[in-house]
């Protein structure tokens, strides 16, 4: 146990200091053992559990000073507070992603000299949304303030808000047109934003003339700072009762504390081992407005990652075989891959304990140098990089799920979070002013599957897990459209003996304005991106966008006849087609088209989970429910799940039990007489192989993982038996 | 230390435990002894003899059988040695076409097959659908897990096999 006093040391070294004992013990800040928690256990667990009530405290009193209903109604937020060094002590609930990237913040600062000069002074508010420097993209804004005790840095409070409008090249905070950095929005990097508690007013300005609705930046600012503050005072008063060097001790044995307890988390219910999984992403562009030269038209993503658990416990995730950067806005900075895995392993592992930078400090993630993952180009845009963090980590929940399965845990087998599309819009208000604005009703898709019940309908996404959807009425108040419908998606979820939970859509009629830009984005409709596991089938793929224009809806509800309040469950002749007169439009991929107005209609969907376990083994009784109330159709409860529904007297669905059985055996016996070995399949596809007759998007997508990565290349040539190199990069260097 | 019996723990299994005792084990601590109760779990639902070392999904596992550790359905299907892909030695169904992905997704708009197909890998003998892959055509098929069976055994279990 290395016994140190507040150090006099200036922070960059003490920095540098605490990185090298890491890595000379393997212990956090060279703390072999764990003095003060074995002297006393309990003052140890209060004083943490103290921390995290002000945590939470902070965050509940900054949600209530916040204007945005991303804020207010779906906790977009999150509360921490860290060592001088950055390292993250406690943390509140809410969208724990951005813990881990405030500390890259702090790190940025100290190693970059700002004690010298813009210095670090009491009552100084530091702000930035660079993901180069520590967040995941431009409309995470996060504020740090330093915590003084006589004169001594001893910490820091960090808070950070998702922000509805970033002011880039399209209205909202994730700007899927944004190609390179320069059309993401306003920066600011790692800047000095105030002094002795207050918001310098030059910065306000700046922000009031570079975002299109800068009332939810702005007071989010201050609900930050106010937080922040309110947790310096309690950890200024914890000190004075508790003394500065128990503090500066206690502080971090508990991050040592976190980092053991993740150890012995995995060890407790996983298996070592090497685990894999994939999932792709395809981005549809091809002919839509607004994107540039640079732009490839049609992207096609594969994320392959390979796990590795070991027996002392750690978990090592490996990207190798991923996909290069590219001129699109879905690009990853490491920050924001630590923060994936980090708000992945609080929700799957960490889920009693100190949980805390410790945990992070447990795993290891390897980030191939030029791919999406870690581009060697800080020009790159970030925008939308949830587009494919969310079905990476994804891929991590399912391969987690694997390991607690065989471990004997099925209650925690979780295939998790999907990729949820999100839709954001600008153009002239219904009060006559300009806006923009993104919609965070996407925080509540359908999840997965588990390994003991159905996925979560409506109700979880990965990125926030306080899942909300918000309030019709309040988002009414921020956007001229109103709802005509918000339902459930039948069948969204995937199938299997669980299915994923199911998804819901959104159906607006645009209200009260001249023009109304709206884009989508984490939209991929081409591919499947929500796997399920042990036998379930993948979640289906984003339902394609809706819209008619010039409608004649007011006529329609002027003679009382009927509308249409969601696309229906004809996939080939939408609902709105069957009831509404005007111009229909149906757009695959991310919406990105011509402005919209009043009287047109337009829908969003979002995703469902992947299904868990064997289709033909579901309760046909809870299908039946599932029919009745929307969740499935009767098309696939018979079709798919092979369960005969008939009708009792009042008309509801009931399952026919002895029919059911009968019907699935046959389904049975034409599955095995319709497949073949697997062997007799690789032989007949090798000659596809040899001859790369796949799309172009499949054929690049083969050339740039080869390209990147020998490993890929390896197992590629390896499986089919031919030279990968040479059939997707002909005239290439051997 | 928690503890639940072989009932509970098998019903939990089957998804047959009422949602508040689900949810009381979910949040409670974790009962260390899981593993081998849950061994016992399988065993009891196999039909087979040779002892299970450890589940892969839902109805695979390795177990030690006179041909060495092996994969094996729960039917008894045996699907080779467990450091190799059990996949390679099912059977397969690959829905590649619009018409094949419309079986299973009957009311939702479609992937682009010639983007991605469906590879359903099932038990030759009792047609149990034991895993889906969703794919790029031409991915090669994934080895999803190679545990460390000895490592598991001796340093986390402190039983060796």
């Amino acid at each position: 146990m290395l016994d140190k006093p507040a150090s006099a040391l200036r922070l960059r070294e003490r920095l540098l200091d605490s990185e090298r004992l890491m890595e000379e013990t393997g212990c956090y800040d060279g703390i072999t053992e764990l003095t003060l928690r074995n002297q006393d256990p309990l003052k140890f667990e209060t004083l943490h559990t103290k921390l995290r009530a002000y945590c939470v405290s902070a965050r509940e009193m900054a949600r209530r000073i916040s204007a945005s209903p991303g804020v207010r109604e779906v906790g977009e937020m999150v509360v921490a507070i860290y060592t001088p060094e950055g390292d993250a002590i406690a943390l509140s609930n809410g969208i724990m992603v951005h813990v881990h990237t405030m500390s890259r913040f702090i790190k940025w600062m100290i190693k970059n000299g700002y004690e010298e000069n813009p210095k670090i002074r009491e009552g100084d508010i530091f702000a930035n949304n660079d993901a180069f420097i520590g967040t995941v993209q431009v409309p995470d804004v996060m504020d740090v303030v330093p915590i003084f005790h006589e004169g001594t840095l001893v910490g820091w409070a960090g808070a950070v808000c998702h922000e509805l409008e970033a002011g880039g090249i399209t209205p909202g905070g994730d700007v899927c047109l944004a190609q390179e950095r320069f059309t993401e929005g306003l920066f600011v990097c790692a800047e000095k934003i105030g002094e002795n508690d207050e918001i310098r007013r030059d910065y306000v300005i700046r922000c009031e003339r570079n975002l299109r609705m800068p009332i939810y930046w702005v007071l989010d600012e201050k609900a930050k700072v106010a937080s922040c503050i309110d947790m310096r005072e309690s950890v200024k008063q914890l000190i004075s009762e508790i003394g500065l060097d128990y503090w500066m001790k206690v502080s971090k044995e508990f991050i040592e504390e976190g980092r053991r307890a993740q150890l012995a988390r995995t060890r407790q219910l996983t298996v070592p081992g090497i685990y894999r999984g994939h999932t792709l992403y395809g981005h549809v562009t091809a002919g839509k407005p607004g994107f540039q030269l640079l732009g490839d038209p049609d992207w096609l993503y594969n994320i392959p990652i390979e796990m590795e658990i070991t027996t002392d416990g750690k978990i090592t995730m490996d990207f190798e075989g991923t996909q290069p950067w590219g001129y699109h806005s879905m690009n990853c900075t490491p920050a924001g891959m630590d923060g994936g895995m980090f708000v992945t392993l609080t929700q799957h592992m960490n889920f009693e304990g100190l949980v805390n930078d410790g945990a992070w400090m447990a795993t290891e993630l390897k980030l191939p140098h030029g791919t999406w993952t870690n581009p060697d180009n800080e020009m790159v845009a970030t925008a939308t990089s949830w587009a494919l963090l969310l079905p990476a980590y994804g891929v991590f929940q399912r391969l987690l799920s694997r390991s607690f399965v065989a471990r004997g845990y099925v209650e925690e087998a979780f295939v998790g979070q999907v990729n949820s599309p999100m839709i954001e819009m600008g153009g002239e208000s219904q009060y006559g002013t300009p806006f923009g604005m993104a919609h965070f009703e996407c925080a509540a898709a359908g999840s997965g599957a588990l390994a003991i019940k159905d996925g979560l309908d409506t109700a979880y996404v990965g990125w926030n897990p306080e899942s909300d959807m918000g309030n019709i009425e309040v988002w009414e108040q921020s956007m001229p459209m109103v709802y005509i419908g918000r339902s459930i998606v039948p069948n969204s979820g995937g199938a299997g003996k669980y299915r994923g939970g199911c998804s819901f859509v959104s159906t607006w009629l645009i209200n009260k304005t001249s023009h109304l830009r709206l884009h989508t984005s984490e939209h991929s409709s081409r591919v499947f991106d929500n796997a399920g596991m042990c036998g379930g089938y993948p979640a289906p793929t984003c339902q394609k966008h809706r819209a008619v224009r010039n409608s004649n809806i007011h006529e329609l509800a002027a003679r009382g006849e009927p509308l249409a309040h969601a696309p229906g469950i004809d996939p080939h002749v939408s609902d709105y087609e069957r009831n509404i007169g005007g111009d229909h439009v149906v757009v695959e991929g991310p919406y990105i088209t011509s402005p919209h107005k009043s009287g047109d209609i337009f829908s969003h969907s979002y995703n469902g989970g992947g299904g868990y376990g064997d289709v033909l083994e579901r309760d046909p009784i809870k299908t039946a429910w599932d029919v009745e109330n929307g969740f499935l159709t009767r098309e696939a409860a018979d079709q798919v799940f092979g369960i005969v529904l008939e009708d009792d007297e009042d008309g509801y669905p009931v399952a026919d039990i002895d029919a059911t059985v009968e019907r699935r055996a046959a389904m049975r016996k034409e599955r095995l007489a319709k497949a073949i070995p697997v062997s007799d399949w690789i032989a007949k596809e090798r000659g596809r192989v040899e001859k790369a007759d796949f799309a172009p998007e499949v054929k690049k997508m083969y050339a740039s993982a080869i390209k990147l990565s020998s490993r890929f290349t390896r197992d590629f040539s390896d499986f089919w038996n031919v030279d990968a190199k040479s059939i997707f990069m002909p005239g290439a260097k051997p | 230390m928690t503890s639940y019996s072989k009932e509970v723990l098998g019903d939990l299994a089957a998804g047959k435990l009422p949602w508040p005792q689900t949810r009381r084990i979910m949040s409670a601590y974790k009962d260390d002894d899981r593993f081998f109760k849950m061994v016992a779990v399988y065993q009891d639902r196999v039909a087979w003899k040779d002892p299970i070392l450890l589940p892969v999904s839902d109805h695979l596992f390795i177990c030690q059988s006179g041909d060495g550790r092996i994969t094996r359905c729960e039917c008894g299907h045996s699907f080779g040695d467990y450091r190799k892909n059990w996949k390679l030695n099912a059977a397969i169904n690959v829905r590649n076409t619009e018409e094949a992905l419309r079986e299973i997704y009957p009311n939702s708009d479609l992937p682009d097959p010639e983007w991605m197909e469906i590879r359903e890998f099932i038990c030759p003998e009792c047609g149990t659908l034991h895993e889906v892959e969703a794919a790029a055509p031409g991915y090669p098929i994934v080895h999803d897990f190679e545990p460390d069976l000895e490592g598991f055994y001796r340093e986390w279990l402190g039983k060796p096999l």
